[in-house]
């Protein structure tokens, strides 16, 4: 039996002409429904129609029907039907309330004035099956982005819903907590709960999906789960020159803070025309290291050296940078920055962001502003190319575009360093690989290292 | 510990402060100020929040030592051509300086539990039913000020290497500009997160309702006795005003207002450090 029932819906954002759900009839019942699609499809849209965020809180003109739980859409407010679905947004320290885990589990419950004492009860089950029962009496600051984002999951599951709504649940984690995220929700649908999840990491799900609902250009398509075909990992075009002179080194490097040495005694060096990747967990110094070669940070002792010319950085969070008022412009100033005459174009269809070259980054989907980023950072002829984490959100076609280009830096000249968690292109694109952790660093043997 | 009766003992502290100028009571406040901080923070976190503490109230100090040329006790002087700073230097100007920044000490050191021992959720569940919701809005936005904190440092660091360069007030548009905008956006994310979870639907709960244990009780009892001793103490003129000017002399202490302020030192047998 639908929980939720879609019927022609189309939804226009504010001051859009173009239909973000152009529509879409769906249903929903109990077990898994993944919804997959490219960045920027209308997936988070579709998400927030089902408790009424589409579009009670973010305006904009609705068409057709929305129904969850008998609850009609687009009568009821949202902080009504909250009490039939619950939700989990992308970004884990974004949807934080409270300080205490037992306390962000239990906020909805508050808020619909559950008595203390049921709620108690509630907040344990939720927590247990969310997995998060060994988190009791922790601080949400103290937490990794998994175990914060199974939190939110407990806090979505606490308020009983009948539906449960995840959105790009793990766009932010990495594998590890990216895999403790989708086991909780695996466990979550087999106990007979609806559950809807955007995702791009199709393959840890799809097996256990009832239905796979594709999003693109607002339009859906329900395809058969099993039919789903995993994407081909991401091919690196030939390499057109050999390696030339060391462009960076880290010379017994020991950086951090005079209380906490994060990285020590550290020797590495990369070449020009050479991709060096650095992989091991959250915290284990990459971003330390991308830091101490960019010269942004200074080391404790050592010293780094790098040859002159200009760095291309992409911080964690790139979306941070963007604040002209078109893609366009923010290409373009990098460029007049750097004094390189090459046109925003290149880049712009580099990375596949024509369509949107024209449109103020920030009202992007998540996909098309970290490539949007990425086009502000990475244009002309960088001599030295930094990334943190830079598919951190991409689907399948953007992270090809990415190492596409990585391709093209490398054959220009740059050398490039990126601090990555996808195996995938780290496969593909790295001459040499290093594993960061515990402050320290070790080359790891890989078979594609010859390409 | 219940932010209310933190609350009750913050605000004798604070009345005892700000009420008299004798700086042998805004010691004792001060003394006992810091010892609950400790007992309740531990002296790690108390450390931190002492060396801030200090810095004001050291600046406190030399602006009035450089600023107040008055008083008859010269301990040195500087040309009174020289701008700013010449004249003499006098020790009543020292400890006029020192007495000011004893007030701002203590002051602070008063109202630290609330940042430093209680965490939001103890004083958002401490407000009335009326100012719930306003509070748990308030607490939720808190929790963005460390995000926006390092968004400015990382923004920076980003911005200069992909060119920026500060060159006059417009140019730091590039790095306000994108902290700013990063924070409305993380904002209207928190904000869309608690609709999506009821928030604002109607009368709250608590998943722990805050009740007064008898410890709280006692430090409610010691602080109000506290004031209200010290206020009967103001009004039958046992507590002695002081002043350094002209010439420095001691203050005046009396028992019975000293007792009063003593009772502020329940804290630290009651408060135990969540550190």
């Amino acid at each position: 039996m639908a929980i939720a029932r879609l019927n022609r819906l189309s939804y226009w954002y504010p001051n859009q002409r173009v239909p973000a759900l152009d529509e879409v009839s769906l249903q929903v019942g109990a077990g898994l429904t993944l919804v997959a699609g490219p960045s920027g499809g209308g997936k988070s849209t579709l998400l927030r129609c089902f408790n009424g965020l589409v579009p009670h809180f973010h305006g904009g003109r609705i068409a057709g029907s929305a129904v969850v739980d008998g609850m009609d859409v687009v009568a009821t407010p949202t902080r009504r039907l909250a009490r039939a679905v619950g939700f989990v947004f992308q970004d884990p320290e974004l949807q934080t309330v409270y300080d205490m885990v037992e306390r962000e589990v239990g906020f909805g419950l508050e808020n619909i004035g559950a008595p203390p004492r049921e709620m108690r009860e509630w907040v344990a089950q939720a927590m247990r099956d969310a997995g998060v029962e060994h988190l009791a009496g922790r601080r949400m600051r103290t937490l990794s982005g998994g175990e914060r984002q199974r939190v939110a999951l407990a806090s979505a599951l606490a308020m009983r819903p009948r539906l449960v709504v995840l959105d790009e649940p793990t766009s932010q984690l990495d594998p590890d907590g990216a895999g403790l995220v989708l086991q909780a929700i695996s466990a979550v649908a087999d106990d007979g709960r609806a559950v809807v999840v955007s995702e791009h990491r199709l393959a840890a799900l799809v097996g256990v999906s009832t239905q796979l609902i594709n999003v693109e250009r607002g339009r859906t398509e329900a395809v058969e789960p099993s039919a789903w075909v995993p994407p081909a990992p991401p091919s690196l075009p030939r390499r057109t020159g050999a390696p030339g002179g060391e462009a960076w080194s880290l010379r017994d490097v020991t950086a951090g803070f005079p209380d906490h040495v994060v990285l020590d005694g550290v020797e590495l060096a990369g070449r020009q025309g050479e991709v060096v990747a650095l992989s091991g967990p959250n915290g284990g110094g990459k971003t330390t290291l991308l830091r101490l070669i960019a010269g942004g940070l200074a080391p404790l002792a050592g010293t780094v050296e790098r040859r002159p010319g200009r760095i291309a950085y992409l911080p964690q969070n790139p979306t941070a940078l963007l604040h002209r008022p078109t893609v366009r412009s923010e290409v373009a100033l990098t460029l007049e920055r750097a004094g390189e005459p090459e046109s925003p174009e290149a880049i712009l269809e580099a990375l596949g962001l024509c369509d949107v070259a024209g449109r103020y980054p920030r009202d992007l989907s998540c996909g098309e502003r970290q490539r949007s980023a990425l086009a502000a950072v990475l244009p002309g002829r960088p001599s030295l190319v930094l990334l943190d984490e830079p598919t951190r959100g991409m689907d399948v076609g953007a992270r090809d575009a990415l190492v596409r280009l990585i391709a093209r830096l490398r054959d220009s000249g740059s050398s490039v360093v990126l601090a990555t968690h996808d195996a995938a292109v780290r496969d593909a694109v790295a001459d040499r690989v290093y594993e960061v952790v515990r402050g320290g660093v070790r080359e790891l043997a890989r078979a594609a290292s010859t390409k | 510990m219940n932010a209310r009766a933190v609350a009750a003992w913050s605000a004798a502290c604070l009345f005892i402060t700000l009420a008299t100028s004798n700086p042998a009571y805004k010691a004792v406040v001060l003394a006992a100020a810091l010892s609950a901080l400790a007992a309740g923070a531990g002296r790690r976190n108390t450390r931190r929040v002492l060396v801030g503490v200090a810095l004001i109230a050291s600046f406190a100090i030399v602006l009035n030592f450089v600023s107040a040329h008055l008083g008859t006790t010269v301990l040195f002087a500087l040309p009174a051509t020289l701008p700013g700073v010449g004249g003499a230097y006098t020790l009543e100007a020292l400890a006029s300086g020192a007495a000011g920044g004893l007030t701002i000490a203590a002051a602070i050191l008063a109202a630290a539990p609330f940042s430093v021992i209680l965490r939001s959720h103890d004083v958002m569940d401490a407000l009335p039913s009326a100012l719930a919701r306003t509070g748990t809005a308030i607490a939720a936005s808190l929790n963005l000020v460390p995000a926006f904190a390092t968004s400015f440092s990382e923004v920076m660091e980003a911005q200069r290497l992909r060119g920026w360069r500060p060159r006059g007030p417009r140019s730091w548009a590039a790095v306000v500009v994108p902290v700013v905008l990063t924070s409305v956006e993380g904002s209207i994310q928190l904000a869309e997160s608690m609709e999506a979870r009821a928030f604002g639907s109607g009368a709250r709960t608590r998943l722990r309702p805050a009740r007064l244990s008898g410890a709280d009780w006692l430090v409610v009892a010691a602080a109000a006795a506290a004031g209200l001793g010290f206020a009967v103490a103001l009004a039958a003129g046992w507590v002695a005003d002081w002043g350094p000017y002209p010439t420095l002399s001691p203050p005046t202490v009396d028992l019975r207002p000293l007792l009063a302020c003593l009772l502020l030192f329940l804290p630290v047998l009651t408060w135990r450090s969540r550190a």
